[in-house]
């Protein structure tokens, strides 16, 4: 059973589509990123299975479960954070463990502290006195504290200082590698692919691209630069397919990629290269092209 | 039920019941004890002048009959504007806390996000609203009998005589909450919820004064919930006002089953 399985799934505000005939299956164990530009989709289609927003169509099951009809079930073993974080002003780190824990019906004072002690946050600072920063580290608290089968993370890193990040990222792998399922929600391209197995772009309400994050980066670009001995004019030289000229001096060639590495290092290994640096993959452009609309308007 | 659902409404509800409550028991004290004093001053003959009898009715939203004793000055203990603001005050910002209030001010994805359903969530606020609904009126009744204590043998009515009036005040707490749930239910702004209930809960106390004087707003007068709650009524007939007590609590329940329907069944947006 896939913890998260999407078939056609639509949602219309009105006339206005919120998200169109989108499939989608997580593995359970995964860290699955779903990207996409502000309004492409991404928190109507988290809102729909958490049972907020009812599906015009199609169908959407949570760890199994209708997640309209079975919502209350699913929730007990799903830690849900939203987008938009606004949690009560009288709530301190504590009080919301024990009211949390109190609906749950789970005892979560010792998994609680542990994540407070990791996430740095004092316990008995109220929320209308804390920072967004503060804020964002409690709303992780609370829904990682009973430790969820499924974890829906809706930009979870806004605000958060670039330790905090790493922290909660170890956190994340933790449960992964035991088994729990990471649905995580962003539109930073550099945190899902440090962190995610798998990747769905969303535009305009629809699924753009869906694979894993290291056919992504074999399929994205890199940036090569070739340089030539001194005696040899690098304009003679015939370029292969796989390479994409950008700038060619007599003894400096400035390319892209657009193949396979292995045939860029079968070719190197017969020309008289004097050396050549192969930049990381070009993941940014490529997500660029997936944002950008056929109108050429991001 | 769930206990802390229970817990996390009395956290945020016990401060304004507790403030309401202790305006209501300081005021129908300080009314319980004036009143039946004002009615010793003014004596009979005052009564049956024509513009302090329309006064009087005007005060009390209903008509006060041929006759006037000063036990039934007891009346204006129950009816007083400061009284049923009061109330109102206390569970209309109750009602639209749930859901309007939770989604205005976007706490609500937090809640929704715990295993709980909206009927869950939807019964559990209710019955702590009817319970403060009742501890407030129980402390106004309390009031009622503290000032009471005051005043001399027969200006006081009798605690047999009060007691329907309580469970009729009660009712319309019922029916002014059921409005509330269910316009909070169809709302997404709390502000604007509390506008609207608020808005019918004055008109039917203007309507209810007019109904004295202007003959149009008698005949349109059942529509208005102050038609079904009159104080002086019950002092004088000694009866039980089951009629209007019925259709308080239907209304009110009628309102309150819709609104929870379409709290279930709605989308919740909050961006």
């Amino acid at each position: 059973m896939n913890p998260i399985e999407i078939e056609n799934l639509t949602k219309y505000y009105g006339k206005r589509v919120g998200i169109e005939g989108l499939n989608l299956r997580v593995s359970a164990g995964s860290v699955y990123g779903f990207l996409g530009p502000n309004g492409a989709g991404k928190t109507t289609t988290i809102r729909v299975l958490l049972g907020l927003l009812r599906a015009s169509g199609g169908r959407a099951r949570v760890l199994g479960r209708d997640c309209w009809k079975e919502s209350p079930r699913i929730k007990a073993e799903v830690g849900y954070l939203p987008g938009d974080l606004r949690l009560y002003p009288w709530m301190t780190g504590r009080s919301g463990l024990r009211l949390l824990g109190g609906i749950r019906r789970r005892d979560l004072k010792e998994p609680g502290g542990r994540l407070l002690e990791r996430f740095g946050l004092p316990a008995d600072v109220r929320v209308r006195d804390m920072s967004r920063g503060m804020r964002q580290k409690l709303g992780l608290i609370l829904c990682l504290a009973h430790d969820p089968l499924l974890l829906i993370l809706d930009e979870p890193t806004s605000s958060l200082d670039p330790l905090v990040q790493q922290s909660l990222f170890a956190e994340l792998r933790e449960r992964a590698a035991r088994g729990n399922t990471v649905f995580f929600s962003s539109h930073n391209l550099a945190e899902v692919e440090e962190l995610c197995d798998r990747v769905a772009i969303l535009r305009g309400g629809k699924l753009v691209v869906e694979e894993s994050v290291r056919e992504l980066r074999e399929r994205a670009g890199r940036e090569i630069v070739i340089r030539w001995p001194a005696e040899i004019d690098g304009t003679q030289i015939a370029v292969p397919d796989f390479l994409e000229v950008r700038e060619r001096e007599s003894n400096v060639w400035r390319c892209g990629l657009n193949g396979a590495m292995r045939l860029l290092i079968g070719w190197a290994a017969e020309q008289p290269v004097e050396d050549m640096s192969i930049g990381p993959p070009e993941l940014e452009q490529m997500f660029a092209r997936y944002y950008q609309r056929s109108d050429g308007i991001s | 039920m769930n206990r802390g659902l229970f817990a996390k409404t009395f956290r945020e509800t016990w401060p304004t019941a507790l403030l309401v409550g202790l305006g209501m028991l300081a005021f129908k004290t300080l009314l319980a004890f004036i009143a039946p004093q004002i009615a010793g001053q003014m004596g009979a003959s005052m009564l049956q002048m024509d513009f302090v009898r329309n006064i009087l009715k005007a005060l009390l939203g209903s008509e006060i009959g041929d006759v006037i004793d000063p036990a039934s000055f007891g009346a204006f203990a129950w009816v007083h504007p400061v009284i049923l603001a009061l109330l109102w005050a206390q569970e209309i910002t109750f009602c639209t806390r749930l859901p309007a209030g939770e989604v205005d001010r976007g706490t609500v994805d937090v809640l929704l996000g715990l295993p709980v359903s909206r009927w869950q969530l939807y019964v559990c606020d209710s019955l702590m609203w009817l319970f403060w609904g009742a501890a407030i009126i129980a402390v106004g009744w309390v009031g009622d009998t503290l000032g009471g204590w005051a005043a001399e043998e027969g200006f006081r009515p009798p605690a047999s005589k009060v007691v329907p009036i309580v469970v009729n005040l009660y009712c319309v707490y019922v029916a002014v909450g059921g409005l509330a749930w269910l316009v909070s239910a169809l709302s997404d702004r709390r502000g604007r919820a509390i506008a609207v209930v608020f808005g019918i809960v004055v008109g039917s106390f203007a309507l209810s004064f007019l109904a004295q004087f202007w003959g149009p707003a008698r005949s349109i007068s059942w529509i208005g919930l102050l038609h079904y709650y009159q104080p002086l009524g019950i002092l004088q007939s000694e009866s039980w006002p089951w009629r209007n007590m019925a259709v308080l609590t239907v209304f009110g329940g009628v309102c309150w089953v819709i609104g929870g329907l379409v709290f279930a069944r709605r989308d919740i947006r909050t961006v």
